[in-house]
């Protein structure tokens, strides 16, 4: 009878707890978005997965020895991984809509906006007494408008681990969303023949100017902000070997296979973050409607911007493409493309609207060095 | 303003400042690097065309290849 009663007590119905059967729920609905909803599936399903994984009672799976607890040291707690995934980035980014028109680097410095406002934002709710965050934890809940689910979880890593579950899954929900987020605020903000600008096609770049590119980013990274090194340095390695041409093993490794590997380990190790104890607060609550905040602000900011841009200057450009300005590439680039073909069936803005798109990968990791340096010690 | 907001408008305005003088130096970076490259290709067609031979032993090469290819 004693033994019958041990067995009892070593099932997962005796141990499960409320809060970690509404985890496994929130696991699952995950896995939904991501399998029946195309939400950025790549780090859904292994976020969702892991978030099952931490939660299943009686074992230690996402502490102490842990395989998640491992993947989580190994990865995130050193930011390893999502260096190696921004490194793969690189290597599947092209600067060439970027270089042929440089101003456009412009929308994507003003829709990092939305990263320190949130920022602001959240210090505004603790000093009003509704949540009790430090500055630390705000930057961290802000970079989330960066729209970069490596670089928001390489500062969540450095400066806010007890909140990267849901900094991660807000960062990637909101991605995903992109599409359902942007438009009404896009049109909000422009007039319907500003809409309709039609933009000059793109020059040719030569190879030369692609080799130095990279070269001449991580140059003034270095002699400007140090602090971005990390994150920029390693995109703009994986940047040097897809463009060198004389590597193209390594840059086909970078983008394919090594980017995949890690991205299954990245997502179950940020899933070992999904424990009850630590999602089920009042803070995930904050950190989920800050970041929707920060991602219509950054976006708000970008079109701004190229409004404001074309006060000044002679060559017009569409202010639709300034909402690419928030990064997460190349959805948002594809948003403005699709908004812009609604009003004018000729005018064809996708590689108009990857040039502020990369800028804005840029502007968030710069942005991230600083936050880290400043928030960080 | 409590001391923690006041940090953190600190913190937002030297963080919003840097990304736009870091980019802002980006444009003239890139400006300037395309420019140069672009000076440099030109030239490189330039002394390609100054370097090439005249046409009549152009002509001559020519002809003595299709000679040669017909055997």
């Amino acid at each position: 009878m004693e033994q019958l009663l041990e067995l009892w007590r070593g099932t997962g119905i005796h141990q499960l707890e409320l809060d970690q059967a509404v985890m496994l729920g929130i696991g699952l609905l995950l896995l939904y978005l991501a399998i029946a909803k195309g939400f950025e599936p790549l780090l859904l399903v292994p976020i969702g997965f892991g978030g099952i994984l931490s939660n299943i009672p009686g074992v230690d799976i996402a502490v102490g020895d842990g395989v998640l607890h491992q993947f989580y040291m190994m990865g995130i707690e050193t930011g390893v991984f999502p260096l190696l995934i921004f490194m793969g980035v690189g290597a599947l980014t092209d600067f060439g809509p970027l270089l042929a028109n440089p101003k456009t680097l412009f929308l994507g410095a003003a829709a990092q906006f939305g990263i320190f406002a949130t920022l602001l934002g959240a210090l505004a709710l603790t000093s009003a007494g509704v949540f009790d965050f430090n500055i630390a934890e705000a930057s961290a809940i802000g970079i989330i408008g960066g729209a970069d689910g490596p670089t928001a979880i390489y500062v969540a890593g450095k400066l806010a681990p007890h909140l990267l579950g849901a900094i991660a899954v807000a960062a990637y929900s909101y991605m995903a969303l992109v599409p359902l987020i942007q438009p009404p605020i896009m049109r909000l903000l422009t007039t319907k023949a500003e809409r309709q600008i039609e933009m000059r096609q793109l020059r040719e770049v030569s190879q030369r100017e692609k080799i130095f590119f990279p070269l001449t980013l991580l140059l003034l990274v270095a002699l400007m902000v140090p602090s971005a090194a990390p994150l920029l340095g390693m995109f703009c390695f994986g940047n040097l070997m897809r463009e060198c041409g004389v590597v193209d093993r390594l840059s086909d490794t970078t983008q394919n296979a090594l980017i995949n590997i890690v991205t299954i380990l990245l997502g179950l190790a940020v899933g070992s973050k999904l424990q009850a104890g630590q999602f089920l607060v009042m803070e995930t609550l904050g950190i989920l409607s800050l970041g929707m905040v920060a991602f219509c602000i950054g976006t708000a900011a970008g079109v701004i911007m190229a409004k404001l841009m074309n006060l000044v200057s002679k060559q017009k450009i569409n202010p639709l493409i300034g909402a690419a300005g928030v990064s997460a590439v190349p959805m948002a680039a594809r948003v403005a493309s699709r908004v812009g073909l609604e009003e004018n069936p000729h005018n064809f803005l996708l590689m108009h609207a990857m040039g502020p798109n990369v800028a804005g990968v840029i502007g968030s990791a710069v942005a991230a060095g600083i936050l880290i340096r400043f928030a960080g010690s | 303003m409590s001391d923690l907001m006041y940090e953190g408008l600190n913190l937002a305005l030297y963080g919003m400042g840097t990304v736009f003088l870091f980019l802002t130096l980006l444009v003239g970076a890139t400006v300037l690097m395309s420019a140069l490259i672009g000076l440099t290709e030109r030239g490189d067609n330039e002394s390609q065309q100054q370097t090439g031979l005249d046409p009549k032993i152009l002509a001559a090469i020519g002809a003595a290849i299709y000679q040669h290819r017909k055997r």
